[in-house]
């Protein structure tokens, strides 16, 4: 396989980096990034594309863009679906927004001021923003926006938590006032396009979930059932985007998918059954995008259910599963084995690997937990996943150690209820776009977290937690989640076991266009092959 | 025969209210909550049991299916959950997509079915007959996700006639209408083709053992003659029942092969509508779908009554 073919991005160390320093800038001096010139993508990442457009070039052609997934609607704040966000990365913005490398830049505030105590936030908003009617963008619009979120209890309203108030000082600057400090803010309000910048009134006066007032580069077209047009914003403030439209299929099957990529009917595809990627990297014609993804996938036990509230017991399985074997099967090696939360090449990263594949130890906690041989678990997947190759491969781990494992295949629907309702002995599931570590620890571990349907309860853990949440010191902070990452995966309380891999494809001679670690997908500045 | 038609008619009525209560009370009672699908893993309690409210989902199920049924009743079929837009409008969408793909499927099973299964009764036994089980058989045996992925391996990929997915309307681009229905339609067609064979085979082989075919021959009347005019015509009449059914399945969508070929049909819009827990569209497809079958039969009884004259009088001195 040519090297050319695979990028490998090696991102996420520079993602939390990259926080930390402009969290440091924002403190003090005016660092404050100014890069009101020109579209922020193209200066972020000199080494992005190999050919990236004159940003003067007129807009030409449309790309044709096949997802294997269908947007179930278009309200930024109300989905949660990624195919529709996968449309609506091109055509919302939000304050601020991770770049490729997860690193949080400028997009609507051109830059950001944090109080000596850490609880007042002013933001400086960009001048000459104009929504796809092309009214105004100013700061009554982003008070309007996250208020929505807030008032409405939209599914976001968890990321205001902290949030006090969100006040405009003038036209152009907005300042959001906090409870206790938050540096995860940035995250919060920036990490994906579900913070997106409505104009304000928005939500009484059009159907937003079906038509789009944004400030992004592209419009969104009427919809179909077999897909979505979208359309360059001419008065994009970043510049006009370097093709006309971008074209979405929605294709399912990805066998039809990859078809159409080799006969040029499509021109990008994120729809690569793993065992696909290396033949497909060979064919000419075809690039193949590899990227580490900021994603995990666990295994979590019921902690209300014996034998799993005991530590040793949870253990035990956490030493009885073959990660790499799981790794090869499920994902035919895409993916990055993990015995923690955060992928190797972030800043978050800690180094803690007590559970190499050993069932001789693992029997041994067992017997010790007094869990007899033919011990049964119950493991819920949710149906048609890459988690069902995954469970087949645990449960025969398991078997080794005398844990009799019987495979749940649900519907997402019937999983999310069971989880919710706590009836469940252990279920696999994965977690996605993880910028910032309060974000899936505090949901996940904390006693009273939203998502702890394992049943955690660690006085230790939610101390350390409740520091982490408020240390503006990154480094300080980062220590603090080190040592909370020990307690999670040290007592069990889930059983990470890897980072899957971002696989995209495109046509050969596509260009300005960057596989992302968060699955953003941006289509401003790419340009078709000849 | 304006009295059965309006009998028909009241019976359909009954038979709509059954199924709308069915389908109301199946998706309210089966595991799975739409606003924890909605929500994904992250929205806190809070946020769940607010959208549960503005939903309308804490209302007893008895008011919730009268709400929904009588807005029905004045054509509003409400709002899907997941998408926000109304189920009619999303229904409407899709019947281009699918009515085309089920008339050129019904076609393509109509054009395999009546020659092949006409034939084999003919020459019972012989070589023809043979191939005819056979083909049947397999036509009904090979998986339609796998037929569909090898023509498009073979047809659009390595031979590059086709295009390998997806549905341009037939105001847009006939052409291009014609071309992309082409795979679907044969990999839909062929496996109500091979029902329909076994049915034409068999009903032919009756036919011809009928006093008034063998009459028909002793008087000295032309094989072929005797074919059309005595055998076939009544060997269509199990056809038009059978081909009725099958019509009314592809009409309601083929999910397997509306997904194989990125397919904007209804069986893939009641499929998501199952995954999301979206009642309202949901429901709205399923009435949707007793309708077609219910019309469908009702079509059928009617041109039954055309095609065979004992069937009018019967029913007329009844």
């Amino acid at each position: 396989m040519a090297p050319t073919r695979r990028r490998q991005l090696r991102t996420l160390g520079a993602l939390a980096l990259g926080l930390s320093l402009t969290l440091a800038a924002c403190g003090g001096d005016d660092e404050g990034v100014p890069i009101d010139d020109a579209p922020a993508d193209d200066t972020e990442d000199p080494g992005a594309a190999d050919d990236d457009p004159d940003a003067d070039e007129a807009p030409r052609g449309t790309l044709i863009a096949a997802i294997s997934g269908e947007p179930d609607q278009f309200d930024p704040h109300a989905t949660s679906a990624y195919a529709s966000f996968q449309v609506l990365e091109n055509v919302y913005d939000t304050l601020v927004a991770p770049d490729a490398d997860g690193e949080f830049q400028p997009s609507l505030a051109t830059e950001w001021d944090t109080s000596d105590d850490g609880l007042t936030w002013t933001f400086t908003l960009r001048e000459g923003v104009t929504f796809h009617d092309g009214s105004d963008f100013t700061a009554a619009d982003v008070v309007y926006s996250f208020n929505r979120i807030i008032d409405d209890e939209m599914a976001n309203a968890f990321r205001f938590a902290s949030v006090d108030e969100i006040s405009a000082a003038d036209d152009h600057t907005v300042v959001i006032t906090l409870t206790e400090p938050t540096p995860a803010l940035l995250a919060n309000i920036g990490g994906f396009k579900g913070m997106s910048i409505i104009p304000e009134g928005a939500a009484d006066e059009v159907d937003l979930a079906t038509e789009a007032v944004g400030t992004g580069p592209f419009e969104l077209g009427t919809l179909g059932a077999g897909g979505i047009t979208i359309t360059a914003y001419d008065e994009y403030w970043g510049g006009p985007a370097s093709i006309e439209a971008v074209e979405f299929r929605y294709i399912g099957e990805a066998t039809t998918a990859l078809t159409a990529l080799r006969t040029g009917e499509i021109h990008w595809t994120d729809n690569i059954p793993p065992q696909d990627i290396d033949g497909l990297g060979d064919e000419s014609g075809i690039e193949v995008g590899v990227s580490p993804s900021v994603d995990y996938w666990y295994v979590a036990l019921n902690q209300a259910v014996e034998p799993w509230d005991q530590i040793e017991a949870r253990q035990a399985v956490a030493f009885g599963i073959n990660r790499q074997q799981v790794v090869d099967v499920a994902q035919f090696g895409a993916a990055t084995v993990n015995q923690t939360a955060i992928p190797e090449d972030s800043f978050w990263y800690h180094d803690y690997t007590p559970f190499d594949h050993d069932p001789g130890q693992a029997r041994q906690l067992l017997d010790a937990a007094g869990v007899d041989e033919g011990q049964p678990l119950g493991l819920m997947v949710v149906q048609d996943t890459e988690g069902v190759q995954a469970a087949q491969v645990i449960e025969s781990n398991l078997a080794e150690i005398g844990i009799d494992v019987t495979i749940e295949q649900e519907p997402s629907s019937t999983w999310l209820d069971r989880q919710a309702e706590g009836e469940f002995d252990a279920f696999m599931w994965s977690w996605l776009g993880n910028l910032d570590p309060f974000d899936f620890y505090h949901a996940q571990h904390y006693s009273e977290g939203g998502f702890n349907a394992q049943g955690y309860h660690n006085d230790e853990l939610d101390g350390l937690l409740e520091q982490a949440a408020a240390e503006t010191d990154q480094d300080a902070r980062k220590a603090l989640y080190d040592q909370a990452a020990e307690l999670i995966a040290g007592e069990a309380s889930y059983i990470y076991l890897y980072n899957p891999d971002v696989v995209q494809a495109w046509a050969d001679g596509l260009g300005g266009y960057e596989i992302r670690p968060d699955r953003a997908i941006n289509f401003e500045n790419v340009t078709l092959p000849e | 025969m304006s009295g059965y038609v309006l009998r028909r008619l009241l019976q359909a009525v009954i038979v709509l209210i059954g199924v709308s209560i069915l389908v109301f009370a199946i998706m309210h009672l089966v595991p799975g909550d739409p606003i924890r699908q909605a929500l994904g893993t992250r929205g806190t309690e809070a946020t769940y049991l607010a959208m549960r409210e503005r939903a309308g989902l804490d209302d007893p199920l008895v008011v919730q299916y009268f709400n929904w049924i009588g807005n029905a009743l004045t054509g509003d079929l409400g709002v899907s959950f997941r998408s926000g837009r109304p189920v009619s409008e999303l229904i409407l969408e899709r019947v281009p997509a699918t009515v085309s793909l089920a008339l050129a499927a019904i076609v393509v099973a109509l054009l395999i079915a009546i020659p092949l299964g006409t034939i084999s009764a003919l020459r019972p036994r012989s070589v023809v007959d043979w191939f005819a089980t056979v083909s049947s058989q397999a036509g009904l045996s090979i998986p339609d996700f796998w037929m569909g992925i090898m023509f498009i391996l073979i047809f659009a990929g390595t031979l590059g006639w086709l295009p390998s997915g997806g549905y341009v309307g037939l105001t847009d681009d006939p052409v291009e209408w014609a071309r992309h229905l082409i795979m679907p339609a044969i990999t839909a067609g062929v496996a109500s083709g091979s029902i329909l064979t076994r049915f034409v085979r068999s009903s032919v082989l009756e036919a011809l053992g009928q006093d008034h075919v063998r009459a028909a021959r002793a008087k000295g009347m032309r094989a072929r003659d005797v074919l059309t005019w005595h055998v076939l015509r009544n060997a269509m009449l199990p056809l038009v029942t059978v081909g009725g059914v099958q019509l009314a399945y592809l009409l309601s969508g083929v999910v397997i092969v509306e997904i194989v070929f990125a397919w904007p049909g209804l069986g893939q819009m009641a499929l998501q509508a199952v995954e999301g827990r979206d009642y309202s569209l949901l429901q709205g497809a399923v009435l949707l779908f007793a309708v077609i079958f219910l019309v469908v039969n009702l079509v059928v009884d009617l041109l039954y009554a055309k095609l065979d004259p004992r069937i009018r009088y019967q029913r007329a001195g009844s």
